[in-house]
């Protein structure tokens, strides 16, 4: 009973903030606008510099395909290596392609030319797959079979076929909007308590510990519910992106999102002493838990030691569950795992957030 | 001169007894360039691969080996239809799969990639691997060369982003929470009415985070160095330089934010929305900024670490010479300049 | 030459006219006093006379020096201690005392003997940090850190709230030393025995100047506000021999220091029982082993009954409390206060609702039942969260220093609301710095260095102690103290 008067002390202390409600509203919105543009890993305008040692017909035709090809902007020829790889420094250039005096004499000879192509690889991405395409078209030239053989093989990309970034980065933008609006907000609240000396008159009340944690966590769970419909319709209207599996999973999988982050901030606020302290120990635990849940990079490519993390990761499960329902459009049946181990430590979390909060010390 | 001696030192202080986030400040650095320098890569590796065939020859038994062999592909089943593997692909039990045609061995034709496009990037490196390991068994004509990053390392990448986002971090953010936070607690009204001149006072509590953002840059270049193997190939003296005008440019920045900010909580936010996801999001820092729609590049072309990343990497894995970065430098110059004479003429010696 | 100028001074915020046409002078060595209720512009004013804002109208001279163009000159000579003024808790009593000292261009040597008085309290206390010292002790070395360096003016905001009837006199004393040395001291102050040692006071109320003279002219004709007559302590409620408080060898020890030192003492049904002591003779400490906050380290105490070791949350349902920093949510209304706490104690809506309206009657408050609680006056707060935290009827009700910094008429008023829920039954336990308080109270205890030291009513401690009134008696008792702190 006394829980309903505690939410609604929340919501009004919230509605009251001049500064939350603003954030609650626009922060999604901005971030489903100008996210999906800006989270675009395709790697596209790779910027080529030939250098032609043999300036033979055929060597001019390995140019031109070059020239031809959409995926690269030529940047014309340079006469030696030594200047081509100055474009690099110079950053006009990303890829150099050194095609070798001897290059059609030994065509015509019947013998493999070797070309030589030289990438920026700081960039590790950009470099390998520019250097893969490249050597596409080089192997196609050079070896006419290698083309018809190349020709043979086909590629049915499942799910996304228009390979379709924004596709796959908005279900990711759910969980980081999930994490800063559910997360953050709890961290700086009972700490908030704190400073303002308010905590002490409520410490003094017969209010249990379950209900007091209760009362401030309902609010984030309601808020994430908000926030998550904003994110699904802007998705649908500035995108034309929509979930391929059934919605009513989508939001099981963000509630359970936001039991963890919320009850995960509650807890860092139970023990920190400012606000400031709340936020920095947030922010550490936040960029980890965000690096290593295969949002950004797959979870696969990483070290054993680095993966293992993912098993105690909500962040990971969560990014794993919401791809699969929705880009791939799996049901309850391919995600039941990942809801428990949501479910499990969302739940080890919120008894953790009610246990750290001390009535009497 | 004492009075300013005893004001660097109780900033000191104030930093240094504040445990958590001292260990916040030294483990951000540490844990961020293990993380990147072991962990995060967009490397293939491991793609649990379902190999699609009705009849196991000779031929196919020799593409599947060569798959199996490499570091790439992990061949987790092999299942008679395409169904089978689409229903593997679904369940999130494999990545992809290869289909082989039944007169595969005869003709050497009809190969088919069927593969879980969710990600586009890794989806498209993974055909492309396939394609590489399977038909290009001879190694071929191209010769390929990787510049700079030989071994293809993400750290190389990240490595200058790291530096731009936590030296922007711990200069902006934290010395305009210290300012604020005398202002919240009533002791700047001592401190202005005290005889001490006002731009001491900003010089003073920015000295200990210069220091510390210094201590900071020193450790991420020997974790850099000594740890993660990236070479700093550039000149040392040079990155040092392009470092402290970009510490600078931050305090000055801090400064700015502290003039706004009545309350420790805006500044905290201000700071985390201001710098942080701009930073983060527009800097290039993990996303390419050409990639970017125009109107977003506009942006980028404003946010400082920007043109420190730029400079960074180019400095320091490039190892290009410092007229290589001049564009960058003058820049960041530029704005140190504009903040630094906004901040000062802001500064508020009274309050309102 | 005058000290201080201020000639026909204005200043608004928004709307609200925070100073309005002020104009005084201060002589050079003058003791000035200037004392009116919370909101009355005093801060403003001690602003501007410092330099940190700007007037919109008049001119004030400090020093001779003007306030708006001469800016630098005046912060050399100035002193000022906000009302406001935290020290920095994460530094120790010294490394605070050093860094100021070093501020103001002196050393602590040097500066000593002005502040012995006040820092001699403390000094043992030097190596830890100010955030771990209690509300009392922090004044106490936020003003030996003012008082450090000696400028030709001194401000002082209200320097003196929550700090010990004894500290209190000694810190006056020093400014009577200070003044000796032609030091010019403008200071407020709520406490009548402080505005009597001023040589002149100036009696400012809503942004204007009503009245500038000598304490005592000012004091007479303003009675209304400074001088209320006494309230009538007509014995309604009937104290019950019953006890509502039973406590037996308490003591809480942090380390080797035993902030409450086996305290014994038993609190009957009905009574207002003052619970008096110096800064950090462990009042609050022990307040907070009554009310379930904190675990006594050895002893045993029952509160309505109840164990507080073991029955800490069974307490708090039948006790209420009102602490020391204000309780009330500052962004929350009136209304909404009121609603919530009752919500807490399992009062249905409809029960808040008749209550919360009788309550407002009652207190000629209706007007502001959707007023957010943080634009209320400081006296409409305390009166409003003392009534809160009697709104659920508990047996027992324990404020700690529930009228600090507030003017005499707002105090008696609130002792009025305390008689008539003593009236009603409920038990009273309130820690006050205000002897004439003290002697509202059916019984008193006096803590020194942990210890109850005394215990009765005033009257038996008046003929004990052969003392002619309460203050004498906390001084007489507070001067054997041989720990200063917690």
């Amino acid at each position: 009973m006394t829980l309903k008067y505690l939410i609604q002390k929340e919501f009004t202390q919230i509605r009251r903030n001049a500064f939350l409600p603003k954030l609650i509203i626009v922060f999604p919105i901005m971030i489903m606008c100008v996210m999906p543009w800006v989270m675009n890993m395709e790697v596209k305008n790779i910027k080529v510099a030939v250098v032609d040692n043999d300036r033979s017909t055929l060597s001019q035709q390995l140019v031109h395909s070059i020239e031809a090809s959409n995926y690269f902007i030529f940047k014309g020829q340079q006469p030696t290596y030594r200047d081509a790889l100055q474009e690099i420094e110079k950053s006009r250039a990303d890829v150099v392609m050194v095609i070798p005096q001897d290059y059609s004499r030994e065509l015509a000879n019947g013998n493999q030319p070797q070309v030589l192509i030289a990438a920026n690889a700081v960039n590790g991405t950009k470099g390998s797959i520019g250097n893969a395409y490249l050597t596409q078209i080089v192997t196609a030239h050079v070896n006419p079979d290698a083309a018809t053989l190349q020709a043979k093989v086909s590629t049915l990309f499942l799910y996304n076929k228009n390979m379709n970034y924004k596709l796959f980065m908005i279900p990711a933008l759910f969980a980081i909007v999930m994490m800063l609006m559910t997360g953050f907000l709890p961290a700086l609240n009972i700490v908030g308590e704190k400073e303002a000396g308010t905590i002490e008159q409520i410490n003094v009340t017969p209010v249990s510990k379950w209900a007091f944690i209760l009362a401030k966590l309902i609010p984030y769970w309601i808020i994430a519910l908000f926030v998550i419909t904003v994110c699904l319709l802007l998705a649908w209207a500035v995108y034309g992106i929509t979930s391929a599996g059934p919605i009513a999973l989508v939001y099981l999988l963000v509630l359970l999102l936001a039991l963890f982050w919320s009850s995960f901030g509650l807890m860092i606020s139970n023990y920190s002493d400012t606000m400031q302290q709340a936020i920095f120990v947030m922010w550490f635990f936040v960029v980890m838990m965000l690096l290593l849940s295969g949002l950004f990079t797959p979870t696969r490519s990483m070290p054993s030691w680095a993966y293992a993390t993912t098993y105690v990761n909500p962040m990971s499960y969560f990014v794993e569950a919401i791809r699969t329902v929705f880009i791939r459009g799996g049901g309850l049946s391919s995600i039941w795992h990942q809801v428990l181990a949501l479910l499990g430590i969302g739940s080890v979390m919120a008894c953790w957030a009610v246990f750290s909060y001390k009535k009497n010390s | 001169m004492k009075q300013f001696h005893s004001f660097v030192i109780k900033e000191a202080k104030h930093i240094l007894r504040d445990k958590r986030t001292m260990l916040i400040l030294f483990g951000m650095p540490l844990v961020l360039m293990l993380l990147f320098g072991f962990a995060i890569t967009t490397d293939v590796k491991n793609v649990r691969t379902v190999v699609v065939t009705s009849s196991m020859d000779h031929l196919t038994q020799q593409a599947v080996d060569r798959l199996s062999v490499s570091e790439y592909f992990d061949i987790v089943s092999v299942v008679a239809t395409p169904r089978d593997a689409e229903r593997l692909i679904r369940g999130q039990k494999a990545d992809m799969a290869i289909v082989f045609a039944a007169d595969f061995a005869s003709k050497r034709s009809g190969v088919q990639f069927i593969v879980d496009g969710a990600d586009p990037n890794m989806a498209q490196q993974w055909t492309n691997y396939a394609t590489g390991v399977m038909l290009n068994p001879a190694g071929g004509t191209v010769n390929s060369k990787m510049l700079y990053n030989p071994q293809m390392k993400s750290a190389y990448n990240f490595v200058p982003a790291i530096m731009g986002m936590l030296l922007m971090l711990v200069c902006a953010m934290m010395t305009s929470i210290s300012i604020v936070r005398e202002k919240e607690k009533g002791t700047m009204e001592v401190l202005l009415v005290s005889p001490v001149k006002p731009l001491m006072i900003i010089i003073a509590k920015a000295i200990p985070y210069l220091v510390l953002a210094f201590v900071i840059l020193i450790i991420i270049l020997l974790m850099a160095r000594f740890v993660l193997g990236v070479p700093l190939a550039g000149s040392l003296v040079w990155i040092l330089v392009i470092s402290v005008i970009y510490i600078l440019l931050a305090l000055s920045l801090g400064l700015l934010i502290s003039n706004v900010a009545q309350t420790q909580l805006v500044a905290l936010l201000l700071s985390a929305m201001v710098l942080l996801v701009p930073i983060v999001m527009l800097s290039g820092m993990l996303f390419p900024v050409e990639s970017m729609p125009m109107v977003l590049q506009w942006i980028s072309a404003v946010i400082p670490p920007r043109y420190y990343i730029e400079a960074m990497r180019k400095l320091m894995i490039m190892g290009v010479g410092i007229k290589e970065v001049a564009r960058e430098v003058l820049i960041l110059l530029g704005m140190l300049a504009l903040l630094m004479t906004l901040a000062l003429a802001k500064f508020n010696k009274r309050l309102e | 030459m005058n000290a201080i100028e201020v000639n026909n001074v204005s200043k608004s915020y928004g709307k609200v006219k925070a100073l309005d046409d002020v104009s005084f002078t201060v002589g050079k060595g003058e003791v000035f006093g200037l004392i009116g209720p919370d909101g009355a512009g005093k801060t403003s004013l001690y602003r501007i006379l410092c330099t940190l804002l700007l007037p919109e109208g008049g001119t004030a001279k400090v020093d001779g020096f003007d306030t708006v163009s001469q800016m630098t000159d005046i912060r050399r000579r100035v002193g000022y201690m906000p009302g406001k003024f935290s020290l920095y808790q994460d530094l120790t009593v010294q490394e605070n005392l050093e860094f100021f000292a070093t501020l103001f261009g002196t050393t602590v040597d040097e500066g000593y003997d002005s502040i012995k008085a006040i820092y001699s309290q403390i000094e043992r206390f030097k190596d830890r940090k100010a955030g771990a010292l209690s509300g009392g002790m922090k004044q106490k070395l936020a003003l030996s850190c003012a008082l450090v360096h000696q400028p030709s003016v001194l401000f002082l905001d209200e320097p003196t709230t929550g700090v010990d009837p004894v500290s209190r006199k000694e810190f006056w004393d020093m400014l009577g030393d200070l003044k000796d040395r032609n030091i010019t001291i403008v200071a407020s102050t709520p406490y009548l025995d402080e505005v009597r040692r001023c040589e002149r006071v100036a009696f400012l109320d809503r942004g204007k100047i009503r009245g500038i003279g000598t304490p005592d002219d000012i004091l007479t004709r303003f009675a209304d506000v400074f001088n209320p007559p006494g309230i009538e302590h007509d014995k309604t409620g009937e104290v019950k021999d019953e006890n509502v408080i039973e406590v037996e060898h308490l003591v809480k020890a942090f380390g080797s220091f035993h902030a409450v030192d086996d305290i014994s003492f038993t609190v009957k049904r009905g009574e207002i029982f003052g619970f008096l002591g110096a800064n950090g003779a462990g009042k609050t400490t022990a307040m907070h082993m009554l009310t379930g906050l904190n675990q006594p380290t050895s002893g045993t105490g029952r509160v309505v009954g109840y164990d507080i070791r073991t029955e800490h949350e069974q307490i708090k349902k039948h006790i209420g409390y009102m602490s020391q920093r204000f309780s009330l949510y500052e962004d929350l209304t009136v209304a909404e206060n009121i609603r919530l706490f009752a919500g807490i104690y399992g009062m249905d809506d409809k029960e808040i609702a008749r209550k919360t309206d009788e309550l407002l009657e009652r207190l000629q408050f209706t007007e502001h039942k959707n007023t957010l609680v943080a634009s209320l006056p400081l006296g409409w707060k305390q009166k409003l969260a003392f009534s809160v935290s009697i709104f659920h009827e508990p047996g027992i009700v324990f404020l700690d220093e529930p009228t600090g910094g507030v003017d005499p008429a707002t105090r008696r008023q609130f002792w009025e609301l305390i008689y008539e829920a003593a009236g009603r039954g409920i038990t009273v336990f309130v820690t006050t710095h205000y002897m004439d308080e003290a002697e509202y109270c059916d019984r008193i205890s006096i803590m020194v260095d942990g210890k109850i030291k005394a215990m009765g009513s005033p009257a038996e401690l008046k003929q004990k102690f052969n003392q002619p009134d309460m203050d004498h008696v906390f001084t007489y008792l507070a001067r054997q103290a041989t720990r200063s702190s917690d």
